[in-house]
């Protein structure tokens, strides 16, 4: 496996109405390692993430596991890259959950015979029961909805997982069972998040982007802790960061 | 919110769902046709078709409430329908119970087939049956996505009846009802935008792949036999 999961370089990228929604990114991931990208709303989080699989194609190079994917196998590359919707009904379209979970695994031509398996064993894993797979997607409540869409992607078994909002409108006991799986899982992680007490848990390394810039990138629990940071970019300090009494510039 | 689904019955386990969705497609589209074909003033043959129509319906195990409840919503356009009539010939009333028999009896066919075969099984049955791929995927999109629009229609007017007080003028509803509309169109560019990236996300190349779909048994081609035999003796009585 490369060394870096992720190499991006000089990433520039605007929408087709000319609002410029990336400046210059620069960001390496390396195996295995977890990332929380934080930022107010329209910082870009969505668009970058969008990048790791060539659905949006900027100015600049995008590597994925060492293959640049700009004139790469993207197939290859959506195999590597999981990406999870901040919607669940953007990505759950099929008739059913189990189809939905389907999808990716027959698009990748894999065995026919092993994909239910595969399907069966996601499923447990993110928690559903096995009665919700021949549910359709509308008959779950929105944290099952979350699950069905983490499973749907996990499926695929991906080497680079990301994941756009996953707890967004979750209640706190959903919340907390997602963020149980997903920091169960071995695969390198990008997440972008408002939820920066999820951050904190899941993830060691925080970069904060607005704006479509980074503005810094750096070690979690430092970087919330930085009330001045948090401040100019439409954060906040993360209540458990204050009731410890850790916070820098307050 | 409670949505309504057309197969709601679709996961029962009688004899009839077992069946090739293609079998029922076929078999039924040809038994409305054969219905469509029955001639103004031939009870006997609309008694028939009603009989074996309700032999199928107790086959289903498909709840009679429900069946009838759902042939109750073809009346108000029946009636509509019937006011076209020419009814001062005296040829009206002929005409209106045949338009009556013959639209309430496709009306319980269709329920029998979108009831004895999942959504997804008919859309596969369509596409292997030569149906263009386009075509049955957005099929496919809009059955998924209908409850999913109905939700936001439903938001949108609570959401405006939270800000109003009283009836608005007709003139001022029209408009409202304009721009909710367009809110939506615009809502749903934007869903179908953030679909597609999903799908390509995940590998997908513009077809539904299918996994296991079912396959013919003896019962599909019997099935077919005795639905043949059924419309030709009742043609030949006729």
């Amino acid at each position: 496996m490369a060394d870096y999961a992720v190499r991006i370089t000089r990433l520039n990228y605007s929408y087709p109405d000319g609002t410029k929604a990336l400046e210059g990114i620069d960001l390496d991931v390396r195996a295995g390692e977890r990332v929380a990208l934080v930022g107010p709303s329209g910082a870009g989080k969505s668009t970058l993430l969008l990048h790791l699989n060539g659905v949006l194609s900027g100015a600049g190079t995008v590597r994925i596991l060492g293959q640049a994917i700009e004139g790469g196998d993207l197939r290859e590359i959506r195999k590597q890259v999981g990406m999870v919707f901040q919607d669940p009904n953007d990505q759950l379209f099929c008739p059913t959950v189990f189809e939905d979970v389907a999808f990716g695994p027959l698009n990748l031509e894999i065995p026919s015979e092993e994909i239910p398996k595969r399907v069966e064993k996601v499923l447990r894993d993110v928690g559903l029961e096995q009665s919700v797979r021949l549910r359709s997607s509308h008959h779950l409540s929105l944290g099952e909805r979350k699950r069905a869409a983490l499973a749907a992607v996990l499926v695929m078994e991906p080497s680079i997982l990301a994941l756009d909002e996953p707890t967004s409108n979750l209640d706190p006991r959903n919340r907390r069972h997602l963020i149980e799986v997903v920091g169960g899982l071995p695969a390198t992680l990008l997440l972008a998040t408002h939820d920066l007490e999820m951050a904190l848990s899941l993830c060691p390394r925080l970069v904060v982007m607005d704006r479509g810039k980074i503005w810094a990138d750096g070690n979690t629990r430092s970087l919330l802790s930085d009330a001045h940071l948090m401040e100019d970019h439409g954060l906040e300090v993360p209540l458990s960061l204050r009731t410890l009494g850790n916070v820098r510039g307050d | 919110m409670k949505h309504s689904f057309i197969d709601r019955y679709s996961a029962l386990d009688s004899p009839l769902h077992l069946l090739d969705a293609r079998t029922k497609l076929v078999g039924f589209t040809v038994l409305i046709a054969a219905v469509l074909w029955i001639p103004p003033g031939k009870p006997f043959a609309f008694f028939a078709y009603f009989f074996l129509t309700a032999i199928l319906m107790g086959i289903s195990q498909i709840p009679l409430t429900y069946i009838a409840a759902r042939t109750l919503v073809i009346l108000p356009f029946v009636l509509l329908a019937g006011l076209a009539l020419p009814w001062k010939t005296g040829a009206g009333f002929a005409l209106f119970s045949t338009l009556l028999l013959r639209s309430s009896l496709c009306l319980l066919i269709l329920i029998l087939l979108t009831n004895t075969t999942r959504f997804v099984e008919l859309l596969r049955g369509l596409r292997r049956m030569g149906c263009p791929a386009i075509l049955v995927m957005n099929l496919g999109f809009l059955y998924r996505y209908l409850f999913v629009l109905t939700e936001e229609v439903m938001r949108m007017r609570q959401a405006r009846d939270c800000r109003r007080v009283g009836r608005a003028r007709a003139a001022a509803e029209m408009k409202l009802l304009g721009s909710m509309l367009g809110t939506l169109l615009l809502r749903s560019f934007e869903r179908a935008e953030r679909m597609y990236q999903a799908m390509l996300s995940r590998g997908s190349c513009g077809e539904f792949p299918i996994l296991a779909p079912r396959r013919f048994t003896w019962r599909d081609p019997a099935f077919l036999a005795g639905l043949g035999f059924f419309i030709w003796v009742a043609g030949y009585l006729n």
